[in-house]
């Protein structure tokens, strides 16, 4: 569905996306995950059509994106990052509009837009104008702008962004329901949106691209990356007791208060996986055993900024060798 | 050209949605009411008529005032335009639909030229007026009308181009009444400058002031004709490749 081969786009001397390749095939829902500023939303705009490249080449559904722009174009519903809409009309008006632009015949026309509506639940707002929605139904008129021509890929930036966690949910099953008929690409900053809602994921930071694989596999690369304990005692013991601990890479104190405190023991880097569980239980029976009271102890999950550190990380690490 | 009727219908909406066409359509009424009323009554005073003096042609040619309404209500018709797409972001939306440049500009153009028809339509009951009391010479009055709208499709189209060139409407707007400004001094300047050289031939052929005063006469040249369309159609061109270029900045 989605080809992009050596895509560079440069800003007078900033490079925003720099030498990214990709494949999205028919069917999929793909999670174009980076951190803000990693070229995603420029990556969307130009297959959207809306920018254009500095060198490189995409094609959408096997049409060139510059040279037959208007046919890849009808491909694809877009929904930029900001949700831009018409504050001056109403909802179905403006749906309506969007059919007609995107060239759907005036006999289907109707029909059309009302499913649009169903599908991103705003028929209870159609006679409202937009100027009035909340943030959440203008994302979900974007989304049914989206569809309404019914087009084969759905290209969908920071779908959730600035939504409630309700509201996240309602716009996650949505997309999960359209994944049945429509191949999705979707960005987002949020790696657990990724997990939950795409079968790929394309990483991104800094212009480059890091990673592609599946779920699954992007998944393996956030294991657990520290035990989080709070204990009451003396904290210098317990920090000597964690530090003897092999597989632990360094302790540090997060919090104290008066004789409580919170440490953070981060797993070294060479621990396998499946010692975590076992590290574990030997972590809380020294604290024990030196005589320190164990209120709570959890594993503490590495954040987005993580992975891509460590991708990062190896990256350099594979320039340098 | 797919995209330029829906274009088109969505701009007019939003012209006659919003306050800003029908204060302008007031505002010109009034103020082509007033002018009218102030000729008629300057006529009704005189005796004898010149065949080339009558009510209709002095209200045409012969009169600054028409201008002076011009330069302040086609600015704001079409400051709008793209400056508004651009500013809120819906240009994105609308250019990444299956719509081809040239049908949009067209279809934005032909949006504004559509309220300043409007505009000037409830002048034709002056004619109905002129007509009950005397005599219409409506060959006058055609070519008057044809003048008026080259005229405004031109400075339409200089506004249309102001837009696509800025993100801010206010600029649009200043931009816009600027060139007309420097347009129409250029044109005084065949008063000003002796007949025979360059400057004042120049002069002559941009002036949109002895334009409307050969319309007013009906004459129509075919040579106003050719400058009319190069000031409709240049603009238009170069705001296609300007709304184009926006994809490589």
């Amino acid at each position: 569905m989605i080809s992009v081969s050596r895509l560079v786009k440069h800003y007078g001397p900033h490079v925003a996306v720099d030498d990214v390749s990709f494949r999205v095939e028919k069917g999929q829902v793909v999670g174009f995950l980076g951190p803000n500023g990693a070229g995603k939303s420029t990556t969307l705009r130009i297959l959207s059509g809306f920018l254009g490249m500095t060198s490189g080449k995409v094609e959408i559904c096997g049409h060139d994106i510059q040279n037959e722009s208007i046919e890849a174009r009808s491909k694809v519903g877009y929904m930029p990052e900001a949700v831009p809409l018409y504050p001056e009309m109403r909802v179905a008006e403006y749906l309506t509009f969007r059919a007609e632009l995107k060239g759907v015949a005036r006999a289907r026309r109707r029909a059309q837009v009302d499913d649009a509506m169903d599908k991103a639940s705003v028929f209870d707002v159609a006679n409202t104008l937009i100027g009035n929605l909340s943030k959440g139904y203008r994302q979900r008129v974007g989304i049914a702008d989206a569809l309404v021509a019914n087009p084969p890929l759905l290209i969908l930036d920071e779908p959730t962004a600035g939504l409630d966690p309700n509201q996240i949910r309602q716009v996650r099953e949505l997309i999960a329901g359209l994944a049945a008929e429509h191949t999705v690409l979707l960005s987002t900053h949020i790696l657990s949106e990724v997990e939950q809602s795409c079968d790929r994921v394309i990483l991104i930071a800094k212009g480059k691209l890091l990673a592609e694989g599946t779920t699954a596999e992007i998944q393996k690369m956030r294991r657990t990356a520290a035990l989080e304990v709070i204990v009451r005692g003396d904290a210098q013991v317990a920090l000597r007791a964690l530090r003897a601990i092999q597989g632990i890479a360094k302790v540090n104190e997060q919090a104290a208060k008066d004789d409580v405190a919170t440490l953070r023991a981060v797993w070294a880097k060479k621990l396998p996986d499946a010692d975590i569980q076992s590290t574990i239980e030997t972590a809380v029976g020294a604290l024990v055993a030196a005589g320190l009271r164990v209120r709570e102890v959890k594993t503490v999950g590495s954040s987005l900024e993580d992975v891509f550190a460590e991708l990062t990380r190896e990256d350099e690490d594979a320039e340098a060798s | 050209m797919s995209g330029l009727w829906p274009v088109f219908k969505r701009e007019l909406f939003a012209f006659f949605v919003t306050p800003l066409a029908w204060v302008q359509i007031f505002v010109f009424c009034l103020v082509q009411g007033m002018h009218f009323y102030l000729l008629i009554d300057h006529f009704s005073a005189q005796t004898e008529v010149a065949g080339d003096q009558t009510p209709l042609q002095t209200f045409f040619g012969n009169t600054v005032l028409l201008y002076l309404v011009l330069f302040l209500l086609i600015p704001p018709m079409t400051m709008r335009l793209f400056a508004e797409e651009r500013r809120t972001g819906t240009i994105e939306t609308l250019m990444t639909a299956p719509v081809s440049t040239p049908a949009v500009v067209l279809g934005k153009y032909l949006a504004a030229l559509t309220v300043y028809i409007v505009m000037w339509a409830p002048t034709v009951v002056y004619l109905v007026i002129l007509r009950r009391t005397g005599v219409v010479d409506w060959h006058v009055a055609a070519a008057s009308y044809l003048g008026v709208l080259l005229v405004g499709a031109g400075y339409l189209s200089i506004g249309t181009l102001m837009s696509a060139i800025t993100r801010s409407q206010f600029l649009a707007l200043l931009g816009t009444a600027f060139v007309l400004l420097v347009l129409f001094i250029l044109g005084v300047g065949e008063f000003v400058t002796a007949a025979g050289t360059t400057l004042h031939d120049v002069c002559a052929h941009v002036s949109v002031w002895a334009q409307m005063n050969d319309f007013a006469s009906g004459i129509v040249d075919t040579r106003r004709l050719v400058y009319d369309a190069t000031l409709i159609l240049l603009p238009l061109f170069v705001t296609v490749r300007t709304v184009d270029a926006w994809r490589w900045g």
